[in-house]
């Protein structure tokens, strides 16, 4: 009769197909590429989703945290590399750089956030990415449009194999690591305080604040955790493993619409959404781009159009409803 | 010391004047019942108490703290909880879910879990009755499942007033009876403070409180004993429109049936 949810069994299946992708780029020759751009495209759902599926709002300025990011570990990197001493802790410091940028740029959008709803807030993000990459072009600041390289910086500070093994394998690896950790708060979100606020405010803000729920505090929580994934995701998979960032680059909505188009995929507002999703667009676009290249978009456009006007539950919105009333259920969220 | 202390409350939409000077004690444990016509101020004065607007004059004392600028979601962890005329169940999540969320925010907010939460929600879902439905979608509930579970979801918050706008709106003789023993139930059993707001349901009334306030227009017109105050010629009028239409005044104000929604 009263049953309360069993707690983390959703993650089982989201922890199971990252490590069975971790596990064949890792053993099988030629793979790791490919089962990196997947972990990839699997994190920044997972982020993105965090926001979108527990706050409602559609943040189409998303790939600014991927580019703070960025720049975080770029500027991380150009500036502490001359400090032998500090060694691989400059990649800490990138990397505390980027939470840093990203904590900035979440508190800016969960202001708007509180004050604009639906486009409008779609379009002042969108506004907000725009006017930093023009600003950083225009300021001439970090690297005005010429970019920060700091790939010889940073072989001189830490030595030409530490580098080669950081690029090509832990920088991908902390994408796994970020995929997992979003899957996780995700889901320890749904499940604590923050979840149920945050279903409250969605459905109905101001009866939730009677209810004694400060909207904008859950809001905000969500806002600087998704920001913080996705500058890790930037910090890691751009800023660490290519050595240089531009930011025509970086601040390309493009990105924004990828993870959107992973989400609706696999699921909007679901746990493992994200990964079918991230899997589904990431497999496709790489052998779109084998089979026939520079023509991928042409006939990848229709068929994402049509998989989300047939399933706009996304891939596990039809498999939670065919699952409902079975043993399998929980396992799904 | 008087658990609510409302002093010369006036809200205004524009030109309209909501709420017109009106001031109100209630005491802790007390129940109150306030009645006027459709748009007199009722669930304005409600929105001004749980903080949903702020006064343009005068005061709101709860539990001798002044919070009249106090933001809404800092009123419910003071005791303060509320039923929406129109149900405001939180839709897509379950009757058992919404009522947890009370407990979660309320009073206990510093001090329970959300397994707690939901332990405390399963109490009162079983004690409004609503046990067959736990787990249902909130938005699928009847309108009148909806007023229960609103008024589980706010004794979950464990409150020390209880405001409740039209409880008994779009219910039958038979269930309005109920809903007043019910009140009046929980008004000992959780020995917290109620004010309960009503229309015209003055079956309602006269079962439920020893107290009324009377508002028209806004303003007060009367606050006294339940039989004083329905037997005062100010409030016959009000209900009566002109005293020479007594027989309409009787069949409105004596009337068994429905309550109206807004
Ligand atoms: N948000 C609002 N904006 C403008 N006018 C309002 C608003 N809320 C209530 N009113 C007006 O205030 C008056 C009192 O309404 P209300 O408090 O709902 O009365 P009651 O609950 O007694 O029926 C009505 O004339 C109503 O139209
Ligand atoms: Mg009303």
């Amino acid at each position: 009769m009263k049953k309360t949810l069993p707690k983390y069994y959703p993650l089982i299946p989201v922890f199971a197909a990252y490590l069975i992708m971790f596990l064949i780029g890792f053993f099988v020759p030629g793979m790791w590429q490919m089962v990196a751009l997947l972990a990839f495209y699997c994190a920044l759902g997972q982020s993105w989703n965090i926001f979108m599926g527990m706050t409602g709002y559609v943040d189409f300025g998303y790939v600014t945290f991927i580019a703070l990011g960025t720049y975080g570990m770029s500027l991380g990197i150009t500036y502490c590399s001359q400090y032998e001493w500090l060694g691989i802790g400059i990649i800490v410091i990138g990397f505390i750089l980027a939470m840093f940028l990203a904590s900035l740029s979440a508190l800016l959008e969960a202001f708007i956030a509180l004050r604009l709803r639906g486009a409008y807030f779609a379009i002042a993000c969108i506004g907000i990415n725009e006017g930093l990459r023009y600003f950083i072009e225009g300021a001439k600041i970090w690297g005005g449009s010429e970019g920060l390289i700091y790939f010889g910086a940073l072989v001189q500070a830490l030595g030409r194999d530490t580098v080669n093994q950081l690029t090509s394998f832990w920088a991908d690896f902390s994408v796994f690591i970020i995929a997992a950790l979003a899957a996780f708060l995700n889901m320890h979100y749904m499940r604590s305080k923050i979840g149920y606020a945050l279903t409250a405010v969605r459905e109905d803000e101001d009866a939730a604040k009677v209810m004694g729920i400060n909207a904008n505090k859950y809001k905000t929580i969500a806002f600087l955790t998704s920001g913080w994934l996705g500058a890790g995701v930037g910090a890691m998979a751009w800023g660490l493993k290519l050595g240089y960032v531009y930011p025509g680059d970086v601040f390309v909505i493009h990105y924004t619409v990828e993870c959107i188009v992973v989400v609706l995929l696999g699921g909007a507002g679901t746990l493992l959404g994200p990964v079918v999703g991230g899997l589904i667009y990431g497999l496709s676009k790489y052998w779109l781009a084998v089979i026939m290249p520079g023509f991928q978009l042409l006939i990848f456009a229709p068929i994402i159009i049509i998989i989300i006007v047939a399933a706009p539950e996304g891939v596990v919105g039809l498999l939670k409803r065919r699952l409902k009333g079975t043993r399998l259920e929980m396992f799904i969220e | 010391m008087a658990l609510l202390k409302l002093e010369n409350i006036t809200k205004r939409f524009g030109g309209l004047v909501a709420v017109d000077k009106v001031s109100l004690e209630i005491n802790e444990g007390e129940l109150i019942g306030i009645v006027g016509p459709n748009g007199s101020g009722k669930t304005t004065l409600f929105n001004v108490i749980s903080g949903v607007y702020t006064p343009e004059e005068g005061k709101v004392i709860f539990d001798g703290k002044d919070i009249t600028r106090l933001p809404a979601y800092k009123r419910a962890p003071l005791g303060l909880g509320r039923t929406f005329q129109i149900p405001r169940p939180f839709s897509s999540a379950s009757v058992r879910e919404n009522v947890a969320i009370g407990a979660m925010f309320g009073t206990l907010a510093d001090k329970v879990t959300v397994d707690d939460s939901l332990e405390i929600a399963d109490r009162y879902i079983d004690l409004v009755g609503l046990e067959a439905h736990r787990d249902k979608a909130s938005g699928d509930l009847t309108p009148v499942e909806k007023k229960l579970m609103e008024i589980a979801r706010a004794l979950a918050m464990r409150p020390k007033l209880l405001l409740m706008d039209e409880a008994m709106a779009g219910m039958n003789p038979k269930d309005i009876d109920d809903m007043v023993k019910f009140i009046k139930r929980i008004k000992e059993e959780e020995k917290i403070a109620i004010i309960s707001m009503v229309e015209h349901i003055m079956r309602a009334v006269v079962g439920l409180a020893e107290r009324v306030m009377v508002m028209n227009q806004g303003a007060k017109l009367v606050d006294a004993k339940t039989e004083e105050a329905l037997a005062d010629p100010r409030v016959i009028e009000v209900y009566l429109g002109q005293p020479t239409e007594q027989s309409k005044w009787r069949s409105e104000v004596w009337k068994e049936g429905k309550g109206e929604d807004e």
